[in-house]
């Protein structure tokens, strides 16, 4: 029954957002103008919903416990004539392909060291469309798959779309661009669904780029403005490195496994050992691939570079780009090819050294920003590093593999609810302060913008890590999974200097939010004049969004979190294996200690003694112009890589100039030359030409009269 | 190659040394000389004179042999003086004495009418014209561009070559041309019946059908011999070398007569002799709208 | 009747000197640089084809070589009436009677050649005194000077 209802829903979701796209592009300019958030509202409400009931009906679908297959051959029969299964079939095709994963899982979930207890694996379901490619060996159907991991993502990302949707019609309203950015916001939509939802990684990398595109034009939105254009284009630049790198990953895999679907790639973890038992190191090569994808999309050092710059774009995108959605693609590829992943500790010990270095590198730099959304924006890569922290703990031994994959997507799943909100809230704070967003030029905002500051207070929180808000709960399993990791295998030194950076990030992480809530909203009322001097607090249809994503950011947490409805509902996608919840007490404390001290050394400063972060700031002036400055990985980046890539154009140029070019150049201008020689017999005198035709005739004659 | 040297070096030297003295001869700016030097006229005289004897004796009379030398040494020395002149009126002065000493060498070659004609048009008309124009057209001093020629040794070098290709091929190759032999009244008379002239008529009707209305002429005319019957019946077969009959000479109309001339022209070539006509009307029509309109003090 | 006979020695002269008529027009027409000197060259290698064809009927015994010599004087007549008109209109143009000035036919970027006779006054007086010359009509004849001072002297 709930196959025959998923299969419409599936389909519902992207195509939803894709129709608003096509007819907010075509009919937007002319006709529906400042009415463009129409479709786009529609279509994304409509996503949700479905992604709320792929949500609930998809666990409905898990087969009966299975009817035990005595041996492998067993399963490969069962495999090879599905008729014989007992579970329904929606569709033939689709069936078939669910029975196939499922009884391969089962011999993986059977022969598979770390998973000793059986389970009824993973429900999901995978709606066929059509063969899309089919070269050579290469065959890529186009197909939706929705497991776990996929249905929690499509709801978070377009719960949050939907409420970004909502809050931007107000924020953008009267925005010559308007219908423009309602299309390209529903084509991202469509775009990141279309991702989560693709069954192979091919057609995964088509909507990887196509997320890329789509941010690249909502970076650029106000494409008049120079700052802007250059953010946009730094972006999908630096996305192409990580694309090179998810590209030769796809390569790899297709040379290496023969196919290009998640089910053949990922399903069968002896088929994994094999392919690394006859190629050894190829997997570790494939995983590091995969990572670099991930690192460009997801920001990570030494490529997060874009994502504080992509705060150009229109507030409401970078909410739904560069906090909820799109920077989210990277942890969830590594999280979906977690069976990969656990074959190459080496690359899961690079995504948790990485992600620890993106963590502290980001927090530091937040630390002296007074851009407010740029503190949002480098919290955002200080949050997406301890995601990768997270989800590279699986090298510390088998048991860990699961409960980091669940605490690195829970708090994807909790930060995408709080960041947001942060930056709605930013948003709300530019709107009212005329586009201002420098912090030093406002303050005590808590009177004028009562919704905005009460939003932006749970948001802060949720992110400090107060306890009961959302980010508590993910921090907390997060930490909790990196002390199980310096607890077991062989790397407890590695972690342990892991968790040391990650609970400094998560001290300066209260400290730097709190230093922006207190910087915009406490302290004297000031306003720039930009702002005049009433300034409007949020309307309803941007007061609202903010309210329900600050109530999602109070419960959601809590409502999933130590109810552990998240974790379980995650094990049952391919590679996690349910594992017994716990309650990290100890760890739990740590953080709030970890909040309170970064909240309250926040308070002191900037509240209680505003003198002392000036003369901080002066005793310490290297140490603070580098984190002004980013830690100059802006220049280091332009030094190492910029200027040589320069250096190289600058050879190319003037080989193409000078070499190719003059080398054709000199070809073409040959027979100019050749003619220019022949030229001077063209200067005129008739009878020059009279005597070359004398010539030649006379030439005719005496050949015809030798032959004579 | 060699061997036509070897068999003609008169012609050849003669050549070669008329070619150098026509190079000499070239009016050139940086030659010292206005006038033609004596070496170049010399070499140039003696390579003519060696040309011309390059052919050798014939065994023609006296007086014909005279009249051939006279007249191609005046043609060819005009020609080569008429070319090389500083002076145009001069070059027309010379090309007249050429022109004559042609008209001389027609009246050897049977053509006397034509040698009047040619007299007539080009002596009594188109010289006097061309001095005219040069009196017209003539500036105070001479001109530069009649002091300097161009191109000389590239086309002198190219004629020479020419008209050496042209000798040693009418000197080696022996061309038997198909001549018909023109009988007699003797022959005629030894042979001659009105029985083997009509069976020869009824050898080619062909021919006969082919023939214009006037061809009743060369019918009636029965004193034509022809060598041979079967001569002609093999030459009917294959028709392109055989003259045309109407123009074919005999003994009433020897080539060259001013009969056998009109009687070709206003029989087989009417219809070219009319457009010649038309042409010369066009050509006079065309050459008074050319001229340019006499205005007031101008030439 | 077609007896194989060489043409005589006679004929053969004839030919050859129809020949050098020929190819010393064609020098004079190549070389020379006045207009009124290549139309004369021209007129001269009709000559020399009229004298060859002239033989080659005689060779032939046939009128016709004599025929197309009368075809030839006529055309020979044409083009020398029109050549003297279209002479006189170009002298008309840029009074002079140089070939050389006339090169429209040129490549438009090729220089022109340099007028090697720039200075028509600058080279001396015809060598050949007592050319007779035209006068404009109604102008007093201008004195030469050699012989004023030769006369004052």
């Amino acid at each position: 029954m709930s196959q025959d209802l998923l299969l419409p829903l599936i389909w519902l979701i992207p195509v939803a957002p894709l129709f608003s796209a096509i007819v907010t592009a075509l009919l937007g300019p002319k006709l529906l103008r400042y009415r463009s958030h129409l479709p786009c509202w529609s279509a994304l409400a409509v996503s949700f919903a479905c992604s709320l009931g792929v949500l609930f009906l998809l666990p409905e679908t898990a087969p009966e416990a299975p009817a035990a297959a005595s041996s492998v051959a067993a399963v490969e029969d069962s495999a090879a004539n599905p008729a014989t299964d007992i579970t329904p079939q929606p569709l033939p095709g689709a069936a078939q392909d669910a029975d196939n994963s499922e009884t391969l899982e089962q011999a993986v979930s059977r022969i598979s060291e770390r998973a000793e207890q059986k389970q009824p694996r993973g429900p999901e379901y995978t709606a066929f469309a059509f063969e899309w490619l089919s070269v050579g060996g290469l065959d890529v159907h186009f197909e939706l798959r929705v497991d776990s991991i996929s249905a929690i993502m499509l709801a978070m990302v377009t719960g949050v779309s939907l409420l970004v949707a909502l809050f931007g019609s107000g924020y953008m309203h009267h925005d010559p661009g308007y219908p423009r950015f309602f299309a390209a916001v529903s084509m991202f939509v469509f775009s990141m669904c279309m991702l989560v939802l693709s069954n192979s990684f091919v057609l995964l990398f088509v909507f990887w780029e196509m997320v890329g595109l789509c941010s690249y034009l909502l970076i650029g939105f106000w494409f008049g403005k120079p700052s802007a254009a250059a953010a946009s284009k730094k972006a999908f630049v630096l996305n192409r490195i990580g694309d090179f790198g998810l590209i030769m990953a796809i390569f790899l895999i297709w040379t290496n496994f023969g196919a290009v679907d998640f089910l053949s790639v990922l399903n069968s973890s002896e088929h994994i050992a094999a392919v690394e038992a006859a190629n050894p190191g190829v997997i570790q090569l494939i995983c590091f691939c995969l990572f670099l994808g991930a690192m460009g999309k997801s920001a990570q050092f030494p490529l997060q570079v874009w994502l504080p710059d992509a705060m150009e774009g229109p507030t409401p995108v970078s909410a739904l780009i560069h906090a909820a959605t799109m920077v989210t693609a990277g942890v969830y590829l590594v999280a979906r090819c977690t069976p990969l992943f656990v074959m190459a500790p080496l690359v899961q010990m690079t995504v948790s050294g990485i992600g620890a270095a993106t963590a502290a590198i980001a927090a530091l730099i937040a630390l002296t920003q007074t851009d407010l959304k740029r503190v949002l924006a480098y919290s955002t890569v200080s949050q997406l590093g301890f995601m990768f922290m997270a989800l590279g703990c699986g090298a510390a031994g088998p048991e860990v593999v699961t409960p980091a994959v669940t605490a690195g997507m829970f708090h994807l799943f909790t930060h995408a609810y709080f960041k947001a909100l942060l930056f709605l809230a930013a948003g709300s704070v530019m709107h009212a302060m005329g586009d201002v967003i420098d912090m030093r030029r406002f303050s005590g905002l808590r009177r004028a913008l009562p919704i905005t500051h009460w939003t932006f207070l749970v948001g802060a929180a949720a992110l400090a890590g107060v306890p009961l808000l959302a980010g508590f709960w993910s921090k907390d399993e997060i930490l909790a999974v990196l002390i199980q990791a310096t607890r077991t295998g062989q790397h407890s030194l590695f972690f342990g200097t892991i968790l040391v950076i990650a609970c400094g990030t998560a001290l300066l992480t209260a400290f730097y939010t709190f230093r922006a809530y207190f910087m915009t909203f406490c302290g004297p009322e000031r306003f720039p004049e930009e702002a005049g001097h009433h300034p409007h607090e949020a309307t309803p249809i941007m007061a609202w969004p903010l309210r329900i994503l600050a109530v999602a950011a109070l419960l959601i947490g809590l409502a999933v979190g130590p109810t552990h409805l998240f974790g379980n509902y995650l094990h049952n996608t391919v590679g996690l294996t349910p594992t017994e919840a716990h309650f990290h007490i100890d760890v739990m404390a740590l953080s709030v200690v970890l909040a309170t001290a970064g909240i309250g050394l926040a308070w002191m400063l900037y509240v209680a003694m505003p003198k002392v972060p000036g003369a901080v700031a002066r005793t310490l002036k290297p140490l603070y112009a580098l984190s002004l400055n980013k830690l100059f990985l802006d220049e280091i980046l332009y030094g190492i890589v910029v200027l040589p890539l320069k250096g190289a154009a600058l050879l190319s140029t003037l080989i193409d100039r000078r070499l190719i070019d003059g080398l054709i150049d000199g070809l073409g201008s040959l027979p100019i030359r050749l003619s220019n020689l022949l030229k001077g017999t063209q200067a005129g005198p008739t009878t020059s030409y009279a005597g070359i035709m004398w010539v030649g005739a006379v030439a005719a004659v005496m050949i015809v009269l030798s032959l004579l | 190659m060699n061997h036509w040297i070897q068999q003609h070096p008169l012609t050849f030297a003669g050549l070669l040394l008329w070619a150098i003295g026509i190079i000499l001869l070239m009016p050139a700016r940086n030659g010292a000389s206005k006038r033609p030097s004596p070496v170049a006229l010399g070499l140039t005289g003696a390579g003519l004179a060696a040309f011309l004897a390059g052919f050798g004796r014939t065994d023609a009379a006296l007086v014909p042999e005279l009249l051939f030398w006279i007249f191609s040494v005046g043609a060819l020395a005009g020609g080569v003086l008429m070319i090389t002149a500083r002076n145009p009126v001069y070059g027309a002065l010379w090309f007249a004495v050429t022109t004559l000493c042609t008209c001389g060498l027609f009246l050897t070659q049977s053509a006397p009418f034509l040698a009047a004609a040619t007299v007539i048009v080009y002596a009594g008309a188109v010289i006097v014209t061309f001095l005219f124009v040069i009196m017209l057209a003539r500036q105070s001093g001479s001109a530069g561009y009649d002091q300097k020629s161009q191109n000389a040794v590239v086309a002198c070098i190219s004629a020479f070559l020419l008209i050496g290709a042209i000798t040693k091929t009418l000197q080696t190759t022996s061309v038997d041309f198909p001549r018909p032999v023109i009988a007699s009244a003797e022959d005629q008379k030894l042979s001659g019946s009105a029985e083997n002239a009509a069976a020869e008529e009824d050898s080619e009707p062909k021919q006969e059908s082919a023939g214009t209305s006037a061809a009743g002429l060369a019918m009636s005319s029965t004193s034509v011999q022809l060598a041979d019957p079967e001569d002609l019946a093999v030459a009917a077969a294959t028709p392109a070398p055989v003259p045309n009959q109407l123009s074919k000479a005999d003994a009433n109309t020897p080539v060259g007569s001013l009969r056998g001339l009109g009687r070709s022209l206003f029989s087989d070539y009417l219809f070219a002799v009319e457009l010649a006509g038309t042409l010369l009307l066009v050509a006079s029509i065309g050459a008074i709208a050319i001229a340019p309109r006499r205005e007031e003090g101008a030439l | 009747m077609n007896s194989s006979t060489p043409m005589t020695p006679e004929e053969l002269r004839t030919l050859m000197v129809a020949a050098g008529l020929f190819i010393l027009g064609a020098i004079g027409f190549i070389t020379r640089r006045n207009l009124i000197l290549l139309v004369l060259s021209a007129e001269l290698m009709l000559h020399g084809v009229s004298l060859s064809l002239v033989t080659f009927g005689r060779i032939h015994q046939t009128a016709e070589g004599q025929a197309f010599t009368i075809f030839v004087l006529t055309v020979a007549a044409c083009e020398a009436g029109l050549a003297l008109s279209l002479v006189l209109s170009l002298y008309r143009q840029v009074h002079s009677l140089d070939i050389r000035l006339w090169t429209e036919l040129r490549e438009p970027d090729v220089q022109q050649p340099p007028s090697d006779d720039s200075g028509d006054s600058s080279s001396p007086e015809s060598a050949y005194v007592g050319i007779p010359r035209l006068t404009p009509a109604g102008i007093a004849p201008r004195a030469v000077p050699g012989e004023a001072s030769t006369t004052r002297a």
